[in-house]
């Protein structure tokens, strides 16, 4: 009588185990844990709108003490006053109070859809922090076109 | 030992002792003490490791070497930062390419940087990385934007954390 094959055959891991390691001691060595972006701004010292031959509406974002924040609207005629100007104060511990300019920010893309710069002009005390803070949330309101001013 | 707990199903009959000429134990009833570690859950752990790190891979390498006492800002509306020259300011001290450069000389240097980028026909000559700790003060950035501005550098890279 022939004795029957026996089909429960076993794959060797061995090798997956040796190939699988080799990946992940090397993948482990190249690996970025860190990453690393970029907040991309031009130079605003007059040129943007020149440049572009056209003035498109722009807003102005005044640092201030204590947390402090003014924006100004150019080129942007038919709008109310209330947004042309507006000084936001700080928050209680003396930081931007970022929620109040979000609203601002959003009130303002609404009523001027075509408003995509911002120049930013920080005061010598403003923290880098706070900066890029800022320019984070008017990137993510639509305001793509960041520039910001020398002292 | 053997007829109980997890050894009883993982004890296996040793393959060497069974063809050995001296003293063959292939009709021996008795398991030998050889323990088969279940591989499945680890070759699983491993993949998933792999996927993990596949997934997480980088070709374009480290661009900013951020040493241990530098916080950099974080930003969700970030871009992919692109090799260009680099201006870090570490403790109040200037450095271009890792190579330290006092703030009065900042002008003369990116202006020399600038001009060799031109003559090598750089694909990226008007842009400049600024790689500085979060709680820097502005009037320190203020020599590298103003010095960037003078050199022809029309574009500023802050470089962030992106979240």
């Amino acid at each position: 009588m022939a004795k029957q094959k026996d089909l429960d055959t076993e794959l060797s891991l061995i090798s997956f185990i040796s190939l699988l390691s080799v990946l992940i001691c090397s993948l482990l060595l190249t690996a970025i844990w860190v990453h690393v972006g970029s907040m991309n701004v031009k130079q605003a010292i007059g040129g943007q709108s020149i440049e572009k031959g056209k003035k498109n509406p722009a807003v102005w974002v005044k640092f201030g003490k204590g947390g402090l924040v003014s924006f100004q609207l150019q080129d942007a005629p038919r709008v109310a006053r209330s947004l042309q100007r507006k000084v936001i104060s700080g928050a209680a511990d003396h930081t931007i109070d970022i929620v109040a300019v979000n609203d601002f920010v959003a009130k303002l893309r609404t009523k001027i859809p075509d408003l995509k710069t911002a120049l930013i002009q920080p005061k010598s005390e403003t923290v880098y922090e706070d900066i890029i803070m800022l320019m984070d949330n008017f990137k993510k309101a639509g305001l793509i076109d960041l520039g910001v001013a020398p002292l | 030992m053997i007829k109980y707990g997890v050894l009883k199903n993982t004890a296996v009959e040793s393959p060497l002792q069974s063809v050995s000429a001296i003293k063959p134990k292939s009709n021996s009833r008795k398991k030998k003490l050889v323990a088969a570690v279940i591989l499945t859950s680890l070759i699983d752990a491993f993949s998933i490791l792999v996927i993990y790190l596949l997934v997480n891979f980088s070709n374009s390498g480290e661009i900013l070497y951020i040493s241990k006492d530098m916080v950099l800002p974080d930003a969700t509306q970030s871009e992919t930062l692109k090799r260009s020259t680099l201006v870090k300011v570490e403790k109040g001290k200037y450095f271009i390419e890792d190579e330290p450069v006092s703030a009065n000389k900042l002008v003369q240097r990116l202006v020399e940087v600038k001009k060799r980028l031109v003559t090598s026909k750089a694909e990226d000559n008007s842009s400049l990385t600024v790689q500085a700790d979060k709680h820097v003060k502005y009037k320190v950035l203020n020599q590298v934007v103003l010095a960037g501005s003078h050199a022809g550098f029309g574009e500023i890279k802050f470089a962030v954390l992106a979240n």
